[in-house]
């Protein structure tokens, strides 16, 4: 593990990406600690505010300190996130492992299943479970965990080919094993890797689909300090105050970015030919 | 005294590793004159590669030599630059691969890549190249050059492939070649008649060769004179004849015992009544086949001949008895394993201790239990994110359902069981050397004290001296627990050593089963008696 990290640490995007992660992760673990403010409490004399040195990163319409408001929401908004791509991970490579492990008409009709999932595309899939199961955030993350498992399954399967032609498989085959130890304690942890490094990668889709879905009005509702529902409630002030865009903006940007560098960065490190 | 061909003088090689510098080659020194064949002999990682790439000057970025010179001829290669070493690879040095489905471009037609060489290196317009080409192949024993050199590299076999890459690397008229393991990646037949090829080229040319191979029997065959390489240093080196057949240093002498010789017999034969036992399984006309016509195939009737893997294969094994499998490859003896250990569907029956197996469905416990493989790459067998108290505990959660302190002490005997200490159980396969691992996976066939178990070439990816522990172990395991085993092999001198009786396969079919005996006295079957021919008389 720390030697995984130190060779992550080597490459510049790694590092980068390691920093910016860490630095989200602080803010998620301590940020209600740090908030200035209460995110919650109005100001009607101070509202539409720039930067200044009472209010870091200004107010809103209802004179709220944007900075608390952002350190309080990083936990909705990236916890949801990583949460979504787990469970689409999860259920993805679960799969894309068992498909190539029954191999033959069982592989060709759950891939063909996936196949015709991932022809919608994921946001208008994620629209279509929210409103089928109501407006809400746990139901966005059930609909973007949905979303994201077909693109893990074939991923999981292209890897899992490989290692279901592999003597260990065959050799717990021919030891009379069930299908379902060989695809969990024989494949899986085989196929694991590849997958990391597409989890982290997608944790930047699902941070940006999030805060998408809060911006339609269907995922976080208000008042929750939900980075996206921030955005999109800004959007009628823009010629007030263009600060209460930007701040949410950056801290968005800011995670997907840091999630897709550690992501390329953990492509490199996890491949040893490298 | 005239110059030789290639000089090396206290030539030294490190590899910078992230776990500290290795030293792949220690002050080598050796020449080879014009006309000679220099053979050099050594395990896996003993730095053979490493030295034909040195002489090549093609190292990776974390090489570094300490000094030493290398001479072509005259010419000192490492003082050359970059563009000079350009014009002497393929024009003076070339260079045979091991495996020629490797070592040919699968994009380019066999001409244009013979051609290429011919216009690079001696100015030749490509229509001169193409008809040098075309002599060339006819030299090297191709049937039909004008076609073979329109044809790509899947059209063509193992033989014919390696016959073209001979061609390439003698095209220039190098001064020296070097052959990395060229018959390694081919069968024994076809093995031969490349010897034979080689054995004609380099009378008529008059090459220096360096022939690399792990294979002392080969090397004694086409060799003048061989060197011996051990981790890196030079342990020997001299007249073929002298250094096999009266060995100066230790390690040598252990190589030389390690290599199979068929005269020498590892296993009592079987008593009377052993011989008359009842069969513990027997094949009854086992076939199988490859491939299933895809649904629009189906749709349309149209016919696909599946490929046979088998072809109603009818053979017993006794009790304690140890039958060899032979054959080439593909020649059907894994697709045999496979479907006796239920990998692959088969039609027909097996018998196991009187009890009918006819798909299988009917493999129950017990003869999952009884039935064990041990598979060729033990890289491939263990699983690498399993450590190996978990691989052999599978077995035993499976079948015995120990408790946990009962558990731990049978994989503590399993391992010592396979001459491994006890505390490797906590180790991942990785920080195993492959002959270790082998034995590992030798445990985890013998943890439910099976009454068969099937050896699919699971010596082959060995060093020789590892593969005579190996052989050794399982001998003492069968003497233990009166095993029988299925050996499969390609390795005829090996078998006979250890066979009871061999059974001899050829493109699917079981061409005939010989007593050891009969078939050191001379097999019958034409097919047997070529494959007989053509495997290298074992040294010393």
């Amino acid at each position: 593990m720390t030697d995984l990290i130190s060779r992550l640490a080597r490459t510049p995007q790694g590092a980068a990406g390691l920093a910016l992660v860490g630095l989200v992760l602080l803010v998620v673990v301590f940020g209600p600690l740090l908030a200035p403010y209460d995110p919650e409490a109005m100001a009607p004399l101070l509202r539409y505010k720039g930067p200044s040195l009472v209010h870091l990163l200004g107010t809103d319409q209802y004179g709220r300190d944007i900075l608390s408001r952002l350190l309080v929401g990083a936990r909705a908004t990236v916890v949801m996130a990583v949460l979504a791509t787990l469970l689409g991970t999860l259920v993805g490579a679960l799969l894309g492992t068992a498909s190539a492990f029954l191999g033959g008409r069982a592989d060709e009709a759950i891939m063909r299943t996936v196949d015709a999932v991932m022809s919608i595309p994921s946001l208008l899939f994620a629209l279509l479970i929210v409103n089928l199961l109501g407006k809400s955030g746990l139901n966005a993350l059930l609909a973007i965990g949905i979303a994201f498992a077909p693109g893990m399954a074939r991923v999981a399967r292209s890897v899992a080919l490989a290692v279901r032609k592999q003597d260990y498989v065959n050799a717990a085959i021919a030891r009379g094993e069930g299908g379902f130890h060989i695809v969990v304690r024989e494949m899986l942890p085989n196929v694991v890797a590849p997958i990391i490094v597409e989890t982290t990668i997608r944790v930047a889709f699902a941070v940006m689909l999030f805060a998408t879905l809060s911006f339609l009005g269907l995922g976080a509702q208000p008042p929750a300090p939900e980075w996206g529902l921030m955005v999109a409630e800004a959007r009628k002030y823009l010629n007030l105050s263009p600060w209460m865009l930007i701040w949410p903006s950056i801290a968005i940007a800011i995670v997907a970015i840091g999630f897709n560098l550690l992501g390329d960065g953990l492509r490199d490190a996890l491949n040893p030919r490298t | 005294m005239e110059q030789p061909a290639l000089t090396i003088s206290g030539y030294s090689l490190d590899y910078l590793t992230p776990r500290g510098v290795h030293h792949a080659l220690v002050d080598i020194d050796l020449a080879i004159a014009r006309g000679e064949v220099l053979g050099l002999v050594g395990e896996s990682g003993s730095g053979k590669t490493s030295l034909a790439w040195s002489i090549m000057r093609y190292l990776p970025g974390n090489a570094r030599e300490n000094g030493g010179r290398i001479l072509l001829g005259r010419d000192d290669l490492r003082a050359m630059a970059p563009a000079a070493i350009e014009e002497i690879r393929g024009r003076r040095i070339g260079m045979v691969f091991q495996d020629p489905s490797t070592s040919l471009n699968p994009t380019l037609s066999l001409g244009i890549q013979l051609a290429e060489v011919l216009e690079r290196h001696r100015g030749l317009t490509r229509r001169q190249a193409w008809r040098e080409g075309e002599q060339m192949l006819a030299r090297v024993g191709l049937k039909d050059p004008p076609g073979m050199m329109r044809r790509y590299p899947h059209e063509a076999s193992g033989g014919e492939k390696q016959r073209v890459v001979i061609a390439q690397a003698f095209a220039c008229q190098p001064e020296c070649i070097l052959f990395d393991e060229p018959t390694t990646a081919l069968d024994v037949i076809t093995a031969r008649q490349i010897l034979e090829l080689f054995a004609e080229l380099q009378a008529e040319t008059g090459v220096a060769s360096l022939y690399i191979s792990h294979d002392l029997a080969l090397v004694s065959r086409v060799a003048d004179r061989v060197a011996v390489l051990h981790h890196g240093n030079m342990v020997e080196q001299g007249q073929v004849a002298g250094v096999f057949g009266a060995p100066r240093e230790a390690y040598t002498r252990r190589l030389v015992a390690a290599v199979p010789r068929p005269d020498r017999r590892l296993v009592a034969e079987l008593g009377p009544a052993e011989a008359a036992a009842a069969p513990l399984v027997a094949a009854r006309g086992v076939s199988v086949e490859y491939g299933r016509p895809s649904a629009i195939a189906r749709l349309f009737g149209r016919d696909r001949a599946p490929v046979v893997g088998n072809r109603a294969v009818s053979l017993d094994v006794r009790p304690g008895e140890i039958v060899g499998v032979v054959g080439e490859s593909g020649s059907g003896k894994s697709t045999l394993a496979r479907a006796l250990t239920g990998l692959n569907p088969f039609s027909g029956e097996i018998v196991f201790d009187g009890r009918p197996v006819r798909g299988i469905a009917d493999m129950d416990g017990a003869y999952r239990r009884d039935v064990q493989i041990i598979f060729q790459h033990p890289d491939s067998s263990l699983n690498p994110r399993q450590r190996i108290g978990e691989i052999l505990a599978r077995p035993l959660r499976l079948h015995d359902r120990l408790p946990g302190a009962a558990e731990a002490a049978r994989i503590g005997e399993l391992l010592e069981q396979v001459r491994l200490p006890a505390t490797y159980a906590g180790r991942y396969p990785h920080q195993l050397s492959g002959g270790e691992k082998q034995r590992v996976a030798i445990a985890r066939a013998f943890a439910t004290a099976p009454r068969l178990v099937i050896c699919d070439e699971i010596t082959s990816a060995l060093d020789v001296s590892v593969q005579a522990a190996v052989i050794e172990l399982l001998l003492d395991l069968r003497r233990r627990h009166g095993t029988a085993y299925l050996f499969i092999t390609h390795d005829l001198n090996l078998v006979r050593q250890i066979a009871h009786r061999i059974a001899v396969m050829y493109r699917g079919d079981l061409v005939e089963v010989l007593d050891a005996q009969a078939f050191s006295a001379g097999p019958t079957h034409p097919y047997t008696r070529s494959l007989v021919a053509a495997v290298p008389v074992p040294v010393g």
